[in-house]
């Protein structure tokens, strides 16, 4: 227990400068996956039947394989075609690599919430939009995007928590996110080895943030209750 | 000269001919009637007047200018489209409200991006026209069906449409309500907006309107004026139809 403690602020700051890396991958995730996200929701739903063939093929490999297979064929993929690295070898280019993988996934994720979302709006929304001569676009940003929005707060809020978590995957290509941090005491890290509370205490961190996530999201859920 | 002529409209969906060539035309300030079963395409010829469907055949004419001419081409892009399903106004049987729009907002929002400004005093007005001056800034969830189809009837009047169409307005309606969105439509008419009623209030089609079609299977079966038609309708189907109010 006294070594514990003595370890304590060590371990804190080496799982919060981990922390710090998940956090920005939750966020960029989350920045690039929103309006990618609604761009491949259009295209499955464009009245064009090759886009939204494509598109929809896209989907099902996204959604169709695992996460952690595709961050890996996002890292090492580009490097044994080309013969060469292209992310770099450091911490910025798995990062990188990562960013992606995740953006992808998740767009694809994203975008069958919004599909349903758009779909759930009635079409007399649409119809007294053009009827008043309101432009596609207009209508779309002025009329259906709020209750679309307000539709698919519960099922995005789902995504987002599991993206908290999801972070760790990244670990798979040596980001040096919070696990790993806290995976590093156990081989050597910081003049502390052999130690595995450090790896257990990294949940910790996830409750925590999730805690504050989940406040926001049913804040933001509660700010769309005034109309129905 | 007659505001509206309509010429010939043809309008199938799949193999299903809905609307087998429709010819009529209205004068300014005539009130015009349209009755007859479900399915005869009375809202489908609504929908073709306001651009929601593309007829497949005939001609729509306003004021002597040709909005649409199945025969030619300019008349069906959607810019040139926009502009002028503006003559036309729809009040739709489901109100179609934006729910998260105040009532005010409702009818101001149209306007405010077709770059229209300045209408706060002329959407007051209209909020008193239609008795719900009080309830302007209210969201549609906290109206009423009667108070919801009223704003949707001043969202439609703020763009001063030339002529006002309504897909069976009341429908939707407890029958206690149906009475305070019919008072608004007459005194439209009073006021000689020209408008074009689909509807099943054969009371209200036979003191409101000028003149009255009855459709049926995709045709105009019968027309006139409203008592003598309702009175002594000439065709056997308008009769039958009849007989069920
Ligand atoms: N989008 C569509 N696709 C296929 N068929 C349609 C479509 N819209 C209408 N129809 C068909 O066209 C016919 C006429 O429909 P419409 O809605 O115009 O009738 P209506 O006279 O308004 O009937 P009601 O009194 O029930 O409102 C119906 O048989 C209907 O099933
Ligand atoms: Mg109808």
């Amino acid at each position: 227990m006294e070594l514990i403690l003595r370890q304590l602020p060590i371990v804190i700051n080496a799982l919060n400068e981990g922390f710090v890396q998940t956090l920005k991958l939750f966020s960029i995730t989350l920045l690039g996956a929103f309006p990618l996200g609604l761009l491949i929701a259009f295209g499955s739903l464009s009245r064009i039947r090759l886009i939204s063939f494509v598109t929809k093929f896209i989907i099902w490999i996204i959604r169709g394989t695992p996460l952690m297979i595709q961050l890996l064929i996002v890292y090492y993929f580009p490097g044994l075609v080309l013969h060469k690295p292209i992310w770099g070898g450091g911490e910025s280019g798995r990062f990188l690599a990562a960013s992606i993988a995740f953006i992808i996934n998740y767009s694809c994720y994203f975008s069958e919430i919004y599909r349903g979302g758009i779909q759930s709006v009635p079409v007399g929304q649409q119809e007294a939009g053009l009827v008043l001569g309101m432009t596609k676009w207009q209508i779309f940003t002025h009329v259906t995007l709020l209750q679309m929005i307000k539709r698919i707060v519960p099922p995005i809020s789902n995504e987002i928590i599991t993206l908290v978590k999801d972070t760790a995957l990244a670990r798979i290509i040596a980001l040096q996110e919070v696990i790993w941090a806290g995976q590093a005491f156990m081989k050597g890290s910081h003049g502390i080895s052999g130690a595995i509370w450090p790896l257990f205490f990294t949940a910790f961190y996830y409750l925590v943030f999730n805690g504050i996530v989940t406040v926001m999201l049913a804040w933001f859920e509660r700010k769309l209750d005034y109309f129905r | 000269m007659a505001i509206l002529e309509v010429k010939n409209i043809r309008k199938s969906f799949g193999n299903i001919e809905v609307l087998k060539g429709i010819d009529f035309s209205l004068e300014e300030g005539q009130v015009l009637s349209i009755i007859g079963s479900s399915g005869s395409g009375k809202t489908t010829l609504l929908r073709c007047l306001n651009f929601l469907e593309t007829p497949d055949a005939g001609e729509i004419i306003v004021k002597g200018e040709t909005l649409f001419n199945s025969a030619d081409p300019t008349t069906k892009s959607e810019s040139q489209i926009r502009q002028k399903r503006l003559h036309f106004g729809l009040v739709f049987q489901s109100f179609n409200l934006f729910p998260q729009y105040t009532a005010l907002e409702n009818v101001l929002l149209a306007p405010k991006l077709t770059g229209k400004n300045n209408l706060e005093g002329r959407a007051k007005e209209l909020f008193e026209q239609i008795g719900l001056a009080d309830r302007m800034n209210n969201y549609p969830h906290q109206l009423s069906g009667g108070q919801q189809q009223r704003v949707a009837i001043a969202r439609a009047l703020i763009l001063q449409p030339d002529i006002l169409c309504f897909d069976e307005p009341t429908s939707a309606l407890d029958p206690e309500l149906t009475g305070e969105v019919l008072k608004v439509i007459r005194k439209l008419s009073e006021s000689n907006m020209t408008m074009i009623i689909v509807t099943h209030e054969m009371e209200f089609a036979r003191d409101v309107a000028s003149h009255v079609i009855f459709m049926d299977g995709g045709e105009i079966c019968e027309q006139g004026e409203p008592k003598e038609l309702f009175a002594n309708p000439k065709k056997e189907r308008t009769r039958q139809f009849l007989a069920h109010y």
